[in-house]
């Protein structure tokens, strides 16, 4: 089991935003966390990544208990966290946010290679490699945000909500891509509100409300689940 | 054709402003003051209460032409008036026109026994003999008319002749080229070019202090101590991004420990001035980092006005009755020992000039080296987006603390250069103003630049020493100044070599942009 949740609890001050959640994640894995606004979604993944710190509970990675663990030590077992909202460093050139993803890697070769590799999967973004960020369209921001992220060679991938206020067809890209890395060996932990489109590429779903998890299960049972239509697919 | 406005009504129209503002200047008495100015660039100082030569005000005059006379004869031309150096030649006449009158009118009335200076404070007997340069005044208005006709049209006459476009154009492809700002392999990177350049350098900062007088000597070295500021700050604020507001604080933490270690009263320790470097350098950064400490959970605004508050503070208690037997109180200390080197006194105004260059060519070599490092690049990731830094894998509490502790080391220098060369510091030295001051140039420079820094400092702490034979109209013009320089050069006199906003149009078809980036394997 690459990663395993137990009982985790989140406040900020007096609010509880999470209130014990429980999840697992295997090798390989896209698993899909869906649910509607201030479910505590976002909450889950930053907790992981080490920005915040719970109340109680465990995350254990590859075996390892994380929580209380560094940030920056967190990145370098190999989770790489994609916050929401196309968040990449503006003023800096594409090739420059790129080079900041794989900010631990101090092997000047290596980290070449990755670069070679981050631009084949994202011709698009080789072509812009010296414009700043910050003039990207808001779907290669976006692609910036997940190459950066790839440029760490990660071993688990949280993403939160990258399909966030893109149009439908960039949001088709976006997952083919998020698709193709998966196929390369790297497991997914996917933050969605898009419920159709998490769950289609996902191999495993837990919907979360409240800060509590009321469904898990295959992604395939998920979407034809009756609760979970009728309150995330429009159904 | 038939719609546009002839070369010559447009020369008019413009001049008539140009003669209003000229008529203004005239009996504020700028004249005297601008004229003062030029005699200065000549090395003739004007005592206050005196008139420079009559001739500096021709001077004077005839520049504002020069410059009206080219931006008409400009003006006509993007309007594709015929022959737009016509509108020069009105422009300038018109405004010579309305100064001879008023100098002819004036000059009357003054061989006249007449005395306009309960009314108007600057039209002393003085000052209209100064406008007539010491002529009848029919003849010194004929002069003016004369000078200001001819500057402004043969100034619109070479604007529209010579190429001055074409010249610079190529100086600035050759500025560009030098500095490296389009990214291109400069002439800086010849290797005989940059070691020619770093001598001449050396050597200019060798002898020009000696040449120069104890008067520039002061302004350059206040300069120099502010760009040290400069330096120091923009790490903090301009790399780092963390909006530090009593940066001051390091600097007197700097002042203080060349004062208390280095001085007869309070305490005569006489470590020496060097001893007192260091330990100013080491408690200033020390500080920093004790202060980021209680600050690494703050941000933006919350952080400017704690870290105020920290710079008051500090000001306050140098200030208290309460550690007067320690600091010295409100009267600050006195008697503050230079630096001697070799058994030899080593605090004259030149040796100080040394020195500060010394410690500036130190800054400036870490400072560059440090932006383009690895740690340089963590700042600015930290700068841009913090927590998308630390989801990068920065250490951003490390990096952050180290940002406060190098720029205060810088400001402790500062501050023990200053206080030494002053021989005196006071709490009076080290108000909210300083920060401030330093902020500014920062900015007025170009945020996370270091050449940007230098010019800033030139800018803010040189310009008012340089224009202060303005006197009265001193902090006018500067202010303008700095006006101006935000409306010409919003992101700085010298801003960051960084990819500008502006989306560069890429080399590639439409059909390019619609179709998906990535081949999916189902796709």
């Amino acid at each position: 089991m690459m990663l395993e949740i137990t009982d985790l609890k989140v406040s900020y001050g007096a609010i509880q935003a999470l209130r014990g959640i429980d999840l697992t994640l295997n090798e390989g894995e896209i698993v899909a966390l869906i649910g509607g606004n201030g479910a505590g979604k976002s909450t889950t993944l930053q907790t992981i990544s080490g920005l915040l710190k719970p109340v109680s509970g465990s995350i254990r990675f590859l075996g390892d208990e994380i929580i209380g663990v560094a940030p920056q030590e967190i990145v370098a077992r190999g989770i790489i966290h994609v916050p929401e909202g196309r968040r990449i460093f503006s003023s800096l050139t594409v090739e420059e946010n790129l080079e900041m993803g794989a900010y631990l890697q101090r092997d000047k070769i290596a980290k070449q290679r990755t670069l070679e590799e981050a631009y084949v999967r994202f011709p698009r973004l080789k072509e812009r490699r010296k414009q700043a960020g910050g003039t990207l369209s808001g779907g290669e921001q976006q692609m910036l945000a997940i190459a950066r992220a790839i440029m760490a060679q990660p071993k688990l991938l949280l993403l939160d909500e990258p399909s966030m206020g893109l149009s439908p067809v960039l949001v088709e890209q976006i997952f083919d891509i998020i698709e193709s890395i998966n196929d390369q060996g790297t497991s997914i932990l996917l933050v969605e509100q898009n419920a159709q489109m998490a769950l289609s590429i996902a191999n495993r779903g837990y919907v979360l409300e409240t800060g509590g998890i009321v469904l898990s299960g295959e992604a395939e049972s998920l979407l034809h689940d009756p609760m979970v239509i009728e309150a995330y697919l429009g159904g | 054709m038939k719609l546009q406005e002839s070369s010559f009504r447009s020369g008019l129209r413009s001049g008539t402003t140009l003669a209003l503002i000229l008529m203004f200047l005239v009996l504020i008495g700028f004249n005297a003051s601008g004229a003062a100015l030029l005699a200065r660039l000549f090395g003739q100082t004007t005592l206050s209460g005196q008139l420079p030569p009559a001739i500096f005000g021709i001077v004077f005059i005839a520049l504002l032409a020069v410059g009206q006379g080219i931006s008409s004869a400009l003006a006509s031309r993007r309007r594709n008036a015929a022959r737009p150096w016509v509108s020069s030649f009105a422009a300038a006449g018109l405004a010579g026109l309305a100064l001879a009158v008023f100098i002819l009118v004036m000059g009357s009335l003054y061989q006249n026994g007449a005395d306009f200076r309960k009314t108007l404070y600057a039209l002393s007997p003085a000052y209209i003999k100064f406008l007539t340069v010491d002529q009848m005044p029919i003849v010194g208005a004929a002069i003016s008319l004369a000078v200001m006709l001819l500057a402004g049209g043969l100034a619109g006459l070479a604007a529209i002749y010579l190429p001055f476009g074409t010249y610079w154009q190529r100086v600035k492809t050759m500025f560009v080229r030098f500095w490296n700002l389009d990214g291109s392999r400069s002439l800086r990177a010849n290797r005989y070019f940059k070691f020619g350049l770093y001598a001449v350098l050396v050597l200019m900062c060798f002898f020009v202090p000696r040449v120069w007088g104890s008067y520039w000597n002061y302004v350059f070295g206040l300069v120099g101590i502010y760009v040290l500021l400069g330096l120091g700050l923009n790490i903090i604020v301009g790399l780092s991004g963390q909006l530090v507001l009593g940066y001051v604080a390091f600097f007197a933490i700097g002042a203080y420990s060349v004062a208390l270690l280095n001085a007869p009263i309070p305490h005569n320790l006489m470590w020496g001035f060097w001893a007192a470097v260091v330990i100013g350098i080491l408690l200033a950064a020390l500080s920093g980092f004790l202060i980021g400490l209680p600050l690494m959970r703050l941000r933006g605004d919350y952080l400017a006005i704690v870290t105020m508050g920290f710079g008051e503070i500090i000001r306050v208690l140098l200030k208290s009755d309460l550690l007067t037997s320690f600091t010295g109180g409100p009267r600050g200390v006195q008697d503050i020992r230079g630096p001697s080197l070799f058994g030899q006194s080593f605090s004259s105004d030149i040796d100080f000039m040394y020195l500060i260059i010394l410690a500036v060519a130190l800054a400036l070599f870490i400072a560059s080296r440090l932006q383009n490092s690895r740690v340089g690049r963590s700042w600015i990731a930290i700068r841009e987006d913090e927590t998308v830094a630390q989801a990068s894998g920065v250490n951003t509490t490390r990096y952050k603390l180290l940002a406060l502790a190098l720029g205060a080391a810088f400001a402790g220098l500062g501050g023990v250069l200053f206080a030494a060369r002053n021989q005196f510091t006071g709490p009076e030295d080290h108000v909210l103003m300083v920060s401030i001051n330093v902020l500014s140039l920062v900015i007025v420079g170009g945020m996370g630049s270091v050449p940007g820094v230098v010019l800033g400092a030139f800018a803010l702490k040189g310009l008012p020493e340089i224009l202060r034979e303005l006197a009265n109209y001193r902090l006018l013009a500067f202010g303008a100044l700095l006006v101006i320089m935000m409306i010409a050069r919003p992101q700085g006199l010298w801003p960051v070599g960084r990819p500008s906003l502006q989306r560069k149009e890429a080399p590639d078809s439409p059909t390019e942009n619609d179709k998906p980036n990535q081949e999916a394997p189902n796709g």
